[in-house]
C-alpha cells in the first residue's frame, strides 16, 4: 500500500505524462535539465535517451561525476549497446570539451551531459559554444545540472523538482516505492506557450 | 577422370591446419578445406610435375611428416573415397580408379556427413553403410527422400562431380617501417604510424575490406618490445581516421624508449555493404567516429569510454566497460498482415521508462550513521549531512561465498531533511553511502 507524506498536487495539472515532456525537446537544439539532487532531473535524462535508443538510435553520455548506473538504465530500458558512456570521473574540464566534440560528431540522436549534482560553474561563452556544435546536426543536446549552467544559450530549459517521495508499507516502510516530480518549462525558445507559468507535468517515477 | 586426395589428421588436430593447407597448396591450386583435420586436393594435371597419384601421395605423406604432422593420405575418384581411404587405410592408400563404389561399400553412412535428421531416417530403413545406400533402387529412393536421396546415393557411389570449394590463404595486413636512428618523440612516431595505415588501408581497400582492429609492435632501442592496440568504433578503411586513432593510441601509451622499428597490423573483415532504410535513424559514420572516440581517448583516457555490459553478480555496480561499437543495421522488418507497426514501442513493459535514476557514487562513501532504536536518523558524509526523516531498510544483500571475495551488506534508502533520497549500506567496515537516487 503506499502512502505519502506529502499532500497530492492540486487538479488542473497536465497530465499529458511522460511522452508529451520527451517530445518537447528539440532536435539541433541546446537543452537544459535542472533542480537539485532527488528531484527527478536525472531519471528525466534516463527516460529521454531510453526513448531515442529505443527507436533505434545512438545516444552518447558524458558522465561528468561519472555517477551513471547501468543496472537502472537497463531497467528504463536504455539498449546500452546503443550507449557510448564517457566517464570524466569528477573532470569538468574534459566534460565540457568532450560534450563539445560529440555534440559536433553527426548521427547520434541525444548527446548528454550530466554534470551531477553539486553546483559548478560552466566556463565562459561553454553555452554558445555547445548551441552551435548542436546547430549542426540533428540530435538533442541536453546539459543536466543542478542549476543553469549554460545562461540564454539553452533553447529550452525544463526545471524539474521533486514533489513527494513515495514508501511502500504502512504504518511500517518497507521500501522506497518512488518519486513524484513536477517539471516545468522555463524557457522554450521555439513554443513560448511550452513555458506558461501555470503548466507543468507530473511524472512518478518507480524506484 | 578426375583424382582426389585427402589428407586426413586422426583426432582433427586442428593445430597442424595451417601445415596441411600450406604443404597442400605447394603442390595443387585446388585445394579446399575440408573441415577438422581434413583437407582436399585435386591432382588433375599434376602428373608432369610431381609424378603418378603414388608419387604425389607420398610427396605429401612426408612433407606432413616433416612438420610433425602424423597424416595419413587417400587417393581416390572422390571427396567421400579419399577420405575414407585416408582414414581406413595406412600411410598412403591409393583406391584405383573407378573401384570407388567398391572400396566406399563397407565404409558408414557418417562419412557423407548426413544431417541428424537424414541420419535417423536412414537408420531406421537399416542402413548402415554406404554400399546398402548405393544398392537401394534410385526410384524408390527419389520418390521417399526428393532430390537428396540421388544425391547421396551418387556420393556413396563415389560418384563426386562438385569442384572443390578452394581455399586461399588469407592476405596478411602487416607492414612495417624501420628508422635505425630511432624515433623518441611521439610526433614523428605518429607520422609514421600514419604513413603505415595508409598503405596498409590501401590494399584493404584493393581487397574491398576493412580493419575492425590495428596492433602495434615497437621495437626500442633498449632491445625491448612495445606492443599495444586499438579498436575502432566501426570497421574501417580510411587512412585518416586509423592515423587518428594511431596517433591517440601511442599518446595513451606511449614507449619507454627509442622506436627503431614499428610494425602495424590489421585485422582484416569483410563488411557488408547495405543502404540505409528511411524509417531507420541517422548512424555516425564511422570515419568521424572513429575520429571523435581517439579525441576523446586522450581527453578522459580509454578505459573511461566505451559501453556498460551488466555482469551476472548481485554485487553492486556490477559491471564492466566494453569498446563502443556501431551496431550493424537492423535486417528489413518482415512485415505480415496485420502489422501496422513493426518497429519496437518505447514504454513497452511495466516500469520502461519511469524508473527512477540512480546516481552511483564511485568509490561509495565512507559515512557517520546515527542510530535511533536501531534505524538510521542521522547522516554525515563527505558533501552530504542530515537528518533523516524517513527510510526503509534494511535488506540483505550478498553472494559470491564459493568465491575470494565474497560480499554480504545490508542496505537502507533514506530521505533527509533536506529531500535527498539516498541509499547507505553497512558491512563490517561500517557505514557507507553508495548511490543517490535522482
Amino acid at each position: 500500500m503506499a502512502t505519502s507524506t506529502e499532500s497530492l498536487p492540486p487538479p488542473g495539472w497536465d497530465r499529458e505524462g511522460l511522452d508529451g515532456l520527451l517530445n518537447v525537446f528539440p532536435r539541433g537544439r541546446l537543452s537544459e535539465i535542472v533542480g537539485p539532487r532527488s528531484s527527478g532531473g536525472g531519471s528525466l535524462l534516463l527516460a529521454l535517451l531510453a526513448r531515442a535508443a529505443s527507436r533505434g538510435g545512438l545516444v552518447a553520455l558524458v558522465d561528468g561525476a561519472d555517477a551513471f548506473d547501468p543496472e537502472t538504465a537497463a531497467r528504463a530500458g536504455l539498449d546500452l549497446r546503443a550507449l557510448l558512456w564517457v566517464r570524466c570521473s569528477g573532470r569538468l574540464t574534459s566534460a565540457w570539451s568532450a560534450a563539445d566534440l560529440l555534440a559536433r560528431c553527426p548521427g547520434f540522436a541525444v548527446v548528454a551531459l550530466d554534470l551531477g549534482t553539486a553546483p559548478v560553474a560552466a566556463p565562459p561563452s561553454f553555452g554558445v559554444r555547445l548551441q552551435r556544435a548542436a546547430a549542426g546536426n540533428e540530435a538533442v543536446v541536453v546539459v543536466r545540472a543542478p542549476r543553469q549552467v549554460t545562461g540564454s544559450a539553452a533553447a529550452l530549459v525544463v526545471s524539474v523538482r521533486r514533489a513527494r517521495a513515495r514508501w511502500i508499507g504502512a504504518p511500517r516502510r518497507i521500501r522506497l516505492g518512488g518519486v513524484v516530480s513536477e517539471a516545468r518549462v522555463l524557457r522554450s525558445r521555439f513554443d513560448p506557450r511550452l513555458a506558461t507559468p501555470g503548466r507543468a507535468w507530473l511524472i512518478e517515477w518507480r524506484a | 577422370m578426375r583424382r582426389i586426395a585427402c589428407l586426413f589428421v586422426p583426432g582433427a588436430d586442428e593445430r597442424v591446419k595451417p601445415d596441411l593447407l600450406e604443404i597442400a597448396l605447394r603442390h595443387s591450386p585446388s585445394v579446399e578445406d575440408g573441415g577438422p583435420g581434413i583437407v582436399y586436393l585435386d591432382l588433375g594435371g599434376l602428373e608432369r610435375l610431381w609424378g603418378g597419384e603414388r608419387e604425389i601421395a607420398a610427396r605429401l605423406h612426408s612433407a606432413a611428416c616433416e612438420r610433425g604432422a602424423a597424416v595419413r593420405v587417400g587417393v581416390a575418384g572422390s571427396r567421400a573415397g579419399a577420405r575414407f581411404a585416408a582414414r581406413a587405410g595406412g600411410d598412403v592408400t591409393i583406391v584405383p580408379p573407378g573401384l570407388d563404389a567398391r572400396w566406399l561399400g563397407p565404409a558408414p553412412l557418417a562419412l557423407l556427413g548426413l544431417g541428424p535428421e537424414m541420419a535417423a531416417r536412414l537408420g531406421r530403413w537399416g542402413i548402415r553403410t554406404l554400399g546398402e545406400l548405393a544398392d537401394l533402387p534410385s526410384r524408390g529412393l527419389a520418390e521417399r527422400l526428393g532430390g537428396e536421396g540421388p544425391r547421396l546415393q551418387r556420393l556413396a557411389r563415389g560418384e563426386d562431380a562438385t569442384p572443390l570449394r578452394l581455399w586461399t590463404p588469407p592476405p596478411v595486413f602487416e607492414e612495417s617501417a624501420d628508422c635505425p636512428w630511432g624515433v623518441e618523440a611521439l610526433e614523428p612516431l605518429g607520422d609514421l604510424a600514419a604513413g603505415l595505415a595508409e598503405m596498409l588501408c590501401a590494399r584493404l581497400r584493393r581487397h574491398e575490406l576493412s580493419a575492425d582492429a590495428f596492433e602495434w609492435t615497437c621495437r626500442l632501442a633498449d632491445r625491448t618490445v612495445h606492443e599495444g592496440d586499438c579498436t575502432p568504433a566501426a570497421p574501417l578503411a580510411d587512412s585518416t581516421a586509423a592515423a587518428a586513432l594511431l596517433r591517440a593510441s601511442l599518446a595513451a601509451r606511449p614507449p619507454g624508449a627509442a622506436v627503431e622499428v614499428i610494425t602495424l597490423r590489421a585485422r582484416p573483415v569483410r563488411v557488408p555493404t547495405s543502404q540505409p532504410r528511411l524509417d531507420e535513424p541517422p548512424r555516425p559514420s564511422p570515419r568521424l567516429l572513429t575520429a571523435a572516440l581517439a579525441r576523446l581517448s586522450s581527453l578522459v583516457g580509454a578505459p573511461g569510454i566505451g559501453s556498460p555490459v551488466l555482469l551476472d553478480s548481485h554485487r553492486p555496480d556490477a559491471m564492466r566497460m566494453t569498446p563502443f561499437l556501431l551496431p550493424s543495421p537492423r535486417p528489413s522488418p518482415q512485415r505480415r498482415e496485420g502489422d501496422w507497426n513493426p518497429l519496437p514501442h518505447w514504454g513497452r513493459g511495466k516500469g520502461k521508462g519511469v524508473v527512477l535514476a540512480v546516481r552511483r557514487i564511485r568509490p561509495p562513501l565512507s559515512a557517520d550513521v546515527a542510530l535511533h532504536a536501531g534505524a538510521p536518523a542521522h547522516l554525515r558524509a563527505a558533501g552530504l549531512a542530515g537528518r533523516i526523516i524517513a527510510g526503509a531498510g534494511p535488506w540483505r544483500v550478498s553472494g559470491e561465498w564459493w568465491t575470494e571475495a565474497p560480499f554480504v551488506q545490508d542496505e537502507w534508502d533514506v530521505e533527509l531533511d533536506d529531500g535527498t533520497l539516498c541509499r547507505l549500506a553497512r558491512d563490517g567496515r561500517g557505514w557507507r553511502l553508495e548511490a543517490i537516487y535522482d
